[in-house]
């Protein structure tokens, strides 16, 4: 307050000896109000260039958009399989020297392993009713003298990556009434794999996809100084830092990264719709109601930073480096 | 304020613009640089904006060396110098108002303490009512004004200003001397380029003549009758 008023008492008199250091004599809010200026020159400096900056909008959009639909494809095939992997089974098809009731205490004792969810025992003389019904051949089967099929015992682990079930499966094979041992989520685990080779190969593209947009903010950056270069210049000459010299063009990189992250989402969104019509006619003939889902607010936020932090990262890196370049 | 100190400027093609020369403008002093045009008068100013570095021998300018000089030092030492240059130098897309507020919105001032000494500064110059026109439409003489109220409107400690009377008659060329003059008064080092005689006659401040480089003269004022 004291500083205030003595600086008014002779603002209109010349004097030698001033602090000079940037940033002091304004206070936060001030801050605020200049950056906010900023800003709106920055925007309306993209406006009057309409087309081009639309441009670049839209391959920033785009680039954001190709790993993010990856993700979320990739995010949709894992709650897809997720929705599957709580029928994980186990197979344990018994010898045939084991009778009913030992096949029905071995199955009790499974059910006290914490790493088995549920198990049941089928009788041979069950298994073979369920295959008859299933596949419709009883009266063929009646004809039969003996029953070829082993008891078998079905059980569920509670752990069901597939690492825990092999460790299961294996453990299980040892026992000396077991025959066999099947998983029945062989396709569940290949599906996986496919999953976590589709988010890699998202991850690799996101890498490329981040180096290009360095490339398109930082050279339409360049642009930009280019055009306004006398302007840097001025303001080099009166005691503007590079720094200071910088800002504009870090807001226009935050903001191609901004809406280009926005965009993005929208695109998705447009994307995914189209998809999900086809989908559903596919799904109709699985008897399944599955849609894609969209990316979701946490996601679609995700985005629009990830595209403000690389604008506005690749708008400080090609600034500095072009604006240094410029001196009087 | 200013020192040289055998200082010499010579181009990467071997010419050379400065050579040995040797003065020191103190504070509160006004100093005139004349000569030709090619005697150096430019070279000299660049040298102390840290636009170009010396050759050889020492510059010293409001305490900063100026042989070895970062990019930041360099940053803070032109806010504390005023500058008017030949051509103006002014953004064309910013109104003169934001074009004399500019040196204030580097060094972070509050708006309103801004506004107060943009306006004082513009008034200085006789261009407030102007504050809303934009460079282009002005003649060159006011431009030129804008240029002045631009180089004081921060209070630096050392105006330099290259032919800042060049395009002003001779009744607003007194005025911007007065203006100068009212700063030389509070203890501001005032180092000026021209080769306006009849000026440098009548304002009888000392005077560094310069010729192909060389210092040729450093007259001191002539003795008040």
């Amino acid at each position: 307050m004291n500083a205030t008023k003595r600086r008014n008492d002779n603002a209109n008199q010349p004097r030698v000896k001033r602090n000079t250091r940037a940033g002091q004599s304004a206070s936060f809010v001030d801050l605020v109000k200049l950056h906010r200026r900023i800003a709106r020159d920055s925007a309306s400096r993209l406006l009057q260039t309409p087309a081009s900056s639309l441009v670049t909008l839209f391959v920033v959009a785009v680039a954001l958009l190709l790993p993010a639909l990856l993700f979320g494809l990739n995010s949709n095939l894992a709650s897809l399989l997720a929705g599957f992997q709580n029928s994980a089974q186990v197979t344990l098809y018994l010898q045939d020297s084991v009778s009913e009731a030992d096949g029905e205490e071995i199955s009790n004792d499974l059910l006290t392993r914490n790493d088995i969810e549920n198990a049941y025992y089928v009788s041979p003389s069950q298994a073979l009713d369920e295959f008859g019904a299933s596949s419709g051949l009883e009266d063929l089967l009646t004809e039969m003298t003996a029953n070829p099929l082993p008891g078998a015992i079905v059980l569920t682990p509670s752990d069901v990556s597939s690492v825990a079930v092999d460790e299961l499966a294996r453990q299980l094979q040892k026992l000396s009434q077991v025959d066999v041992v099947q998983i029945d989520s062989l396709w569940l685990q290949r599906l996986a794999a496919i999953s976590n080779l589709v988010s890699a190969i998202g991850r690799v593209l996101a890498v490329i996809v981040i180096l290009g947009l360095f490339f398109v903010v930082g050279n339409t950056i360049k642009l930009a100084i280019e055009n306004r270069k006398a302007e840097i210049l001025v303001i080099k000459l009166v005691g503007g830092s590079d720094m200071y010299a910088a800002r504009p063009f870090l807001y226009t990189g935050l903001l191609y990264g901004l809406g280009g992250g926005v965009l993005a989402t929208l695109l998705q969104g447009i994307v995914l719709a189209t998809f999900n019509s086809n989908l559903e006619v596919l799904m109709r003939l699985y008897e399944s109601d599955f849609q894609l889902r969209g990316f979701g607010l946490m996601s679609s936020l995700l985005i629009i930073v990830a595209g403000a932090t690389v604008g506005w990262t690749a708008a400080l890196m090609a600034s500095l480096r072009h604006i240094r370049a410029i001196n009087p | 304020m200013i020192k040289f100190d055998n200082v010499s400027k010579r181009y990467a093609d071997g010419q050379e613009a400065l050579s040995d020369i040797s003065f020191e403008v103190s504070r509160g002093e006004f100093a005139f640089i004349t000569g030709h045009s090619g005697a150096g008068k430019s070279t000299l100013l660049n040298l102390i904006l840290a636009i170009q570095t010396p050759s050889s021998g020492q510059l010293i300018a409001n305490g900063v060396n100026l042989n070895r000089v970062s990019t930041s030092q360099i940053a803070r030492h032109r806010r504390q110098i005023g500058t008017v240059f030949q051509n103006h130098q002014l953004l064309h897309d910013r109104s003169v108002y934001d074009n004399v507020a500019l040196p204030l919105e580097i060094c972070g001032y509050q708006p309103n303490d801004a506004a107060r000494r943009v306006r004082a500064a513009l008034d200085k110059v006789g261009l407030l009512n102007k504050e809303k026109s934009f460079p282009d439409a002005l003649s060159g003489g006011e431009q030129q004004r804008v240029g002045i109220a631009r180089a004081v409107v921060n209070r630096p400690s050392i105006i330099l200003a290259d032919e800042p009377t060049g395009n002003l008659d001779p009744a607003l060329s007194a005025e911007v001397m007065k203006i100068f003059q009212q700063f030389q008064s509070v203890g501001v080092c005032l180092l000026v380029a021209s080769h306006d005689a009849a000026l440098i006659e009548r304002l009888n401040c000392r005077t560094i003549v310069l010729e192909g480089g060389k210092l040729l003269a450093d007259q001191k004022p002539r003795p008040q009758a």
